[in-house]
Formats: C-alpha cells, structure tokens, sequence
C-alpha cells in the first residue's frame, strides 16, 4: 500500500529520532558504568566532556570539554530545549507521530505517548545518579517496545519499510559515532588508558548492547581489533554497520524504484569495507568513521528526494 | 447505581478516566493555549441516560429533517422551486453569506449535499427535544462520543453486560459505507481522504481518528494535486496516486485557490473543477452552508413540509421571523418574553434576552426590529434540562446540550445518542470545552419488555426554570 510522502518523512524521522533516544541513553547509561571502573586519580571530570562529542560538532554552543558530569547528563538527557538531547528525540519522535496515528497501529502511539509523558516528567532526575538508570532503561525499554508493536502488528507496507530505514540509518550512524569516538578518546588518554584498554573496549560493547553477542561470536578475550571488527562488519549481530546497510538494501527491494538510493547505499558500504584495511589506530579510525558518516548523510539525502517529499513521485 | 457506589468509589473511577484520556492521547486543540497545543479532554464519569423508545422518536426526526435539508440545497442551486412556490423568500437568499454562486448547476450523488451534519439539541424542562441549530458544513465531536464509550466502559464494565445500551461505534462504518458510495461511478473500491488543515486545528484529533477508523489516507492539502485530467491524485512514496472521495474538514472558502480565497494554503487548485466534472465526491459538498444559518432555521417546518409534505417529527424552537406583519407584531407585544436574534450576526452578538432586558434596551430592540425586520427573529425562552455531574465529589446537577451526527446518503443513519456537553459551571449554559465545558458519555438504553423497568433510570433533574437560556 502506497504512502503519502509526508507521513513517510514523519515515519522516517520518528523512526531516528527514537533509535537516537535509545542509542543515548544506552551510550550515557554504559560510560556511567565505565568511569566507575576506571582510577579515581584521573580527572574524571573532564572525562564526561568527551561524551559529548557523539552529538558531533557544533559551532553555537559554548565549550562543554570541561564541563562536570551532571551538565553532561543535563546537556545529553534532560535538556528538552537542545537538539539532540534524548527529552528533545523523544519529544520530536512524539510530534513526528502525532501526525501520522492513522498509518501505524494504535498501540504504537500510545507507547510513544506514554513515553514522552514520563520524558517530560522525569528525565530531570537522570542528573542524579542514584535515579539515572531508572530513567535510562525506561526510554531504551519503551524504544524496543515500539519495535515489537511494530513487528507483531503492522502490515509490511511501505510505512513498515519506511520506518525500518530510519531505525537501521540512524543505527548505523550511532554505531559508527559510539565506534569513533570512543576510539579517539582512547587516543587521548593513551597513557592511562593503556593499562585499561579492555574495560573500555567493553564500555564501548555495552554502549552498543552487544558484550554478550561479542563473547559469543568471538569466543574469546576483549581485544581492540576484534571489537572495531565485530561492531562494523559482523554481518549477523543487529547493531552491526553493515548488518543495519544489509536491512536498508531489503527494504528497498521492497519499496517502488529504489535505485538512487541503491547506489549510495553501495558507496556507504564499499567505504565501510575499505576501513577493514586500516588499523584500528585511534586517529585513523575516527578520520574513517566520519568518513562513513558522511555517506551515511548522502543516504539519508537520497532517501529523503526519493521518498519523503512530494518531488520523489 | 451511583448511590451505591458511594462518593469515593465515584471519586476513583473518576480519576482512573482522566489518567485514561492522557494515555491515549484524546485531546483537543486550545488555540490561546500557548505551546501547549495538546490539551486533555474534559469528561465527566456520570453517563447521561436517554430511554431507548424516545431516542428512536428523535431518531426520526432528525432524519427526516436532513433528508428535507437536503432537498432544499440541491432546490437551491438548481430549479428554486420553494422560491417560485412563494415559500421561501427569494430576498434571503440573496443576503445569503452561505451560497456560493460557483455551485449552481451542480448535481452530487443522490442529490445530497450535506451528508454529515451535527445538529445541536437541547430539551426543554418538559422533556422535549428541540433542535437549535443544523451544523452543516464541518461539524465535530462525533470521535469524542466513541472514545467518550470506551472510557466509560472500562470504568464501569459491570453495568454494559446487563444493560442494553445502544452502542456507538458502528459511525465510522456507516461514515466509510457513505463515503464510499459518493466515489465516481464505476470506481469498486475507492480511495477515501480526509482532508485536513493540519495539527494546529482544533480538531485535529478527529480527523485522524476518523481516517484511522475508515482505513483513509488523512491528507493535508499540500498532499493533493489536480492533474491536467481533472482527476485528483495524492503524493506517495509510489508516485502520484488517484483519490476518488474527499471527507473535507476544512471550510468552503479554503477549499480551492482557483475558485474561492486566492489566498488559501489549505486548499487543493483545481478541486472544484475536479467536483463538477464528476471525478471525485466531496463530503460535505462545497455551498451545503447555505441551510444553515439563523434565517433558514426558522422556515424549517415550511421546508420539511414543502419537500416531504409531512410533519416535521422533531421540534424547531418556535421563532417568529419578524418580516412577517404577523409574527412582527407578536414579538413587538411579547418583547419581555422572547430572545431577540440578529439573522446574520453569530456567537451571540446583538441578542437581546427579554426577561432581562431594561426597559429602555427594549424600546432599543423595538426600534431596531421595525428598521429592519428582515434581519430580526425571535424565540421564546427554553429551560434547558439538566443532568447529573460529578463535581467536588458530590453529584450535582449541570446544563447540558447534546449534538447527536446525521449520516445522510442513499439512505440515513443517525448516531445512538451523540456528544453530551455538560457546562461546569453551576448555573451555566456555556457547554463549549473552550469555555470551561467537559462531555458525557451518553447512553441510549432500551427497556427490556419483559422486565421491570426501573432498573437503570436515572432520574433527570430539570432545572428550576430562573436560570433558563436563551435558546
């Protein structure tokens, strides 16, 4: 069944802002978790600032670098007002929703709904420690509650396949943002981080939900090399890159003339294969991983003319 | 019942409704309401009980008044028989703010032009139904009645598995069955839309609501385009796709640049092209306001029995058209008794209510009536009934006015009870949720023959008639 390519832009959207909410929350929740490992000695303040380079650069806003962990957590979490925050993506997924109730099933509202409300209430209080985890595992708990409304009840039309794109774009792209700059942090803090270079390699698996499908897989011991290769290219675990690229190209087979989209996807997935050739030095990595960011975004343009706006038909 | 239940209970159940309403999301727009455009939807506990057998009463009051309604607009924009038969005064209809010129000639499907239309009840403290006005061009609540249904259900599931109350939501089956037979001929399964302006309309909820419940594409007019072949299509991610039914919720005016306002983003270019030359149905159809205003209400009797040649089965408030010498100089001797009305003034503007009028505003009123008779009409005053309301904890009885929908195509449907508003304020007739209003849940019960009948009456407290409204 077709789509109107305005609900399929609001379905699209909603879909990223809330993987983003979800991939944020997980991502503050596991470098909580992580500092609590690392040596009390170090400046353990300026260590939260780093976060902040996952939300990528940004030239309007003062300079957070040294900024103390509850103005991390406030700029990251609660600040409803600023782009990128998980109260903002949840409050945008809302409203992208809002418009497009009669496409996907009640419940899903509802769910998203629910959500927004205890956001606008509560995400305040994951500034403090004692109640962060409470809030965090709410908004990744009701994000992958969406998912599963989705998956038992929405007929696999284009609305389906629509918001599939967004989940698994927007996964790609926190995946390779979490990948980067966790290693150039790394980088950073080569000294120190030397000696716990395997508490942070899991840092960054639990960040991405996939400690335990690693030690599967991989069957053995916490090493950088095979972390970076199991996060980019492990073709079977979901948060993979090339996992979530392998899904964007099944949901353009089933939507109608998919290959402009097709050839970038192509482009994104030959770059992500080119990293397997590099180190996983800190500085190579991060420079690669902004490059398939990159052309993750030309994804994103072509999925927007091609889909979401009323040239594309 | 509710006695039983005693005031906590009652309390209680109150409260699991209002978290209800939030969590769905049921929620009207407040247009002064700053950022907030989202606002919970006002409802009382306490549902309004109405007597099946005197529902079915109004029932077909109501669809015969459509059905006559309907006659007369399709009379209007072609033949004007009414005019020529010396019934219907050809001067109103050319102060006729509602008739749109581009429609004359028109023909849509069945011949009628409003086939949905929410008409405004009140009952007198003798327990008659009057209708107050005919809502004709884009009325809302009816989704407020179905989601209104299901909070009270589950709030009070033990009382529907042993009454027989008339459920509510076979509307948006009958809506998509109307709709659907208004698709050009030879279409099998036509694509419905809702046209809406958009999420900061106040009812904008409805409008998805609607289009959910009929499985149609809820569009905004940005969506649509009319093709160089005056069919319509919607932008999707598959191209451009045909629409063959628009339910429009967005007035006449703003439908299509080309023809009305120039200005309007809201529209679709080309529509009324598309309309004319039978490409798409329109729900209501463009120039259906013309039935409704102030002036045509007060011919309704003389309509119904000029098209129908019955008698109107449900009441009009009486009102006497004073261009009329007779009923000019009635009003003129009763001035302290009747509510004087502008014909073409709204929201209450200009009324001047008898009873409590000075007597200089009445010699005021006297004189603007003789300067212009044609635009005066005027009502007696009705004692609206009340019902009662959960209000601090007590019951307490509160004005209210119901909008029952009527669905009118080949055939007529009309909804088992309607949007109860109830006015909070003690002593209030204002039941707008603008103004300080909440809903009901209204419930049409039908008597089992064979058992006793007081199981489930409420009583219905009428108001003690000092406080009565103007009508």
């Amino acid at each position: 069944m077709a789509l109107l390519s305005r609900n399929a832009d609001r379905i699209y959207w909603a879909a990223r802002y809330l993987e983003r909410s979800e991939d944020l929350s997980r991502l503050v929740q596991s470098y909580g978790e992580l500092i609590d490992d690392l040596p009390s000695d170090d400046d353990t303040a300026s260590r939260w600032g780093a976060l902040l380079a996952v939300l990528g650069p940004s030239d309007d806003e003062p300079d957070m670098a040294e900024a103390g962990e509850r103005a991390v957590v406030r700029r990251l979490v609660s600040e409803t007002e600023r782009a990128g925050s998980v109260a903002f993506c949840v409050g945008a997924a809302r409203e992208n929703l809002r418009t497009t109730r009669e496409v996907l099933p009640r419940e899903a509202w509802r769910a998203v709904n629910d959500l927004s409300l205890f956001v606008r209430d509560e995400a305040v209080r994951a500034e403090d420690r004692r109640f962060r985890d409470r809030v965090l595992t709410r908004v990744i708990d009701d994000s992958r509650r969406l998912d599963g409304i989705l998956t038992s009840s929405m007929t696999r039309d284009d609305a389906w396949e629509i918001w599939r794109l967004g989940r698994y774009l927007e996964r790609a792209d926190m995946t390779t943002r979490v990948v980067g700059v966790r290693a150039a942090a790394l980088m950073a803090h080569r000294e120190a981080a030397l000696s716990y270079d395997e508490v942070h390699w899991m840092g960054v698996l639990r960040s991405l939900s996939a400690l335990q499908m690693y030690q599967r897989a991989t069957r053995g011991a916490i090493d950088a090399t095979a972390v970076v290769q199991f996060l980019l290219f492990d073709d079977l675990f979901p948060r993979s890159v090339l996992f979530c690229l392998n899904e964007i190209d099944r949901c353009l087979d089933r939507l109608t003339r998919p290959d402009s989209v097709r050839h970038d996807v192509a482009t994104a997935r030959d770059a992500l294969m080119s990293v397997m050739a590099t180190t996983t030095d800190g500085a190579d990595l991060d420079q690669a991983m902004e490059w398939v960011q990159s052309l993750l975004g030309k994804v994103n343009s072509a999925i927007s003319a091609r889909y979401l706006s009323i040239d594309g038909g | 019942m509710l006695d039983e239940l005693g005031p906590e209970e009652l309390a209680a159940r109150q409260q699991a409704t209002e978290l209800d309403i939030l969590t769905m999301g049921i929620t009207f727009t407040v247009y002064s309401d700053g950022e907030n455009i989202d606002r919970a939807w006002p409802f009382d506990v306490v549902p309004r009980i109405i007597p099946g057998a005197e529902w079915s009463q109004v029932e077909r009051g109501l669809a015969q008044r459509l059905r006559a309604v309907n006659m007369f607009i399709d009379d209007l924009y072609n033949e004007q028989r009414i005019i020529a038969a010396g019934v219907f005064p050809a001067e109103l209809l050319e102060d006729s703010v509602n008739f749109r010129r581009e429609c004359v000639g028109a023909h849509p499907k069945f011949g009628v032009w409003a086939h949905i239309s929410g008409s405004d009840l009140v009952r007198d403290d003798d327990g008659t139904f009057y209708v107050l006005e005919d809502n004709l061009r884009v009325p809302s609540g009816v989704s407020y009645v179905i989601e209104n249904r299901g909070v009270t259900k589950r709030a009070f599931p033990e009382l529907f598995g042993h009454n027989r109350i008339r459920p509510v939501d076979t509307y948006t089956d009958a809506l998509n069955k109307l709709l659907s037979s208004l698709a050009p001929d030879g279409v099998d399964d036509p694509t419905l839309a809702v046209l809406t302006p958009g999420i900061f309309n106040s009812a904008y909820f409805e409008h998805s609501f609607l289009a959910q419940r009929m499985g149609a594409e809820l569009v905004e007019g940005g969506d649509l385009v009319v093709g160089d072949d005056d069919c319509v299509y919607m932008h999707t991610t598959e191209g451009r796709q045909r629409v063959h039914v628009v339910y429009r919720r967005i007035d006449d005016l703003f439908l299509d640049p080309d023809v009305f306002r120039s200005d309007s983003m809201l529209g679709v270019a080309g529509l009324m092209r598309a309309w004319k030359a039978g490409n798409v149905g329109i729900a209501n159809a463009p120039g259906a306001g013309v039935a409704d205003d102030k002036c045509v209400y007060a011919w309704m009797p003389d309509i119904i029995r000029f098209y129908l040649g019955e008698e109107p089965q449900i009441a009009n408030v009486p009102t006497y058209r004073c261009m009329y010498d007779d009923e000019r100089d009635y009003v003129l001797d009763h001035l302290d008794e009747l509510v004087m009305k502008p014909a073409n003034e709204s929201g209450g503007y200009g009324i001047t209510i008898g009873s409590r009028a000075t007597e200089d505003e009445l010699k005021a009123c006297a004189e603007a009536i003789l300067d212009d008779p044609r635009n005066w009409v005027a009502q007696p005053i009705i004692n609206l009934s009340t019902v009662p309301t959960l209000i601090d904890g007590t019951l307490q009885p509160r004005h209210v006015d119901l909008r029952p929908f009527i669905l009118t195509g080949e055939s007529s449907y009309v909804t088992a009870g309607g949007l109860t508003r109830v006015a909070l304020q003690e002593g209030s007739l204002i039941v707008n949720s603008s103004q300080g209003g909440g809903s009901k849940d209204t419930w049409i019960v039908d008597e089992p023959n064979d058992a006793p009948a007081q199981t489930m009456r409420q009583s219905q407290h009428q108001s003690s008639g000092d406080e009565g409204g103007a009508a």
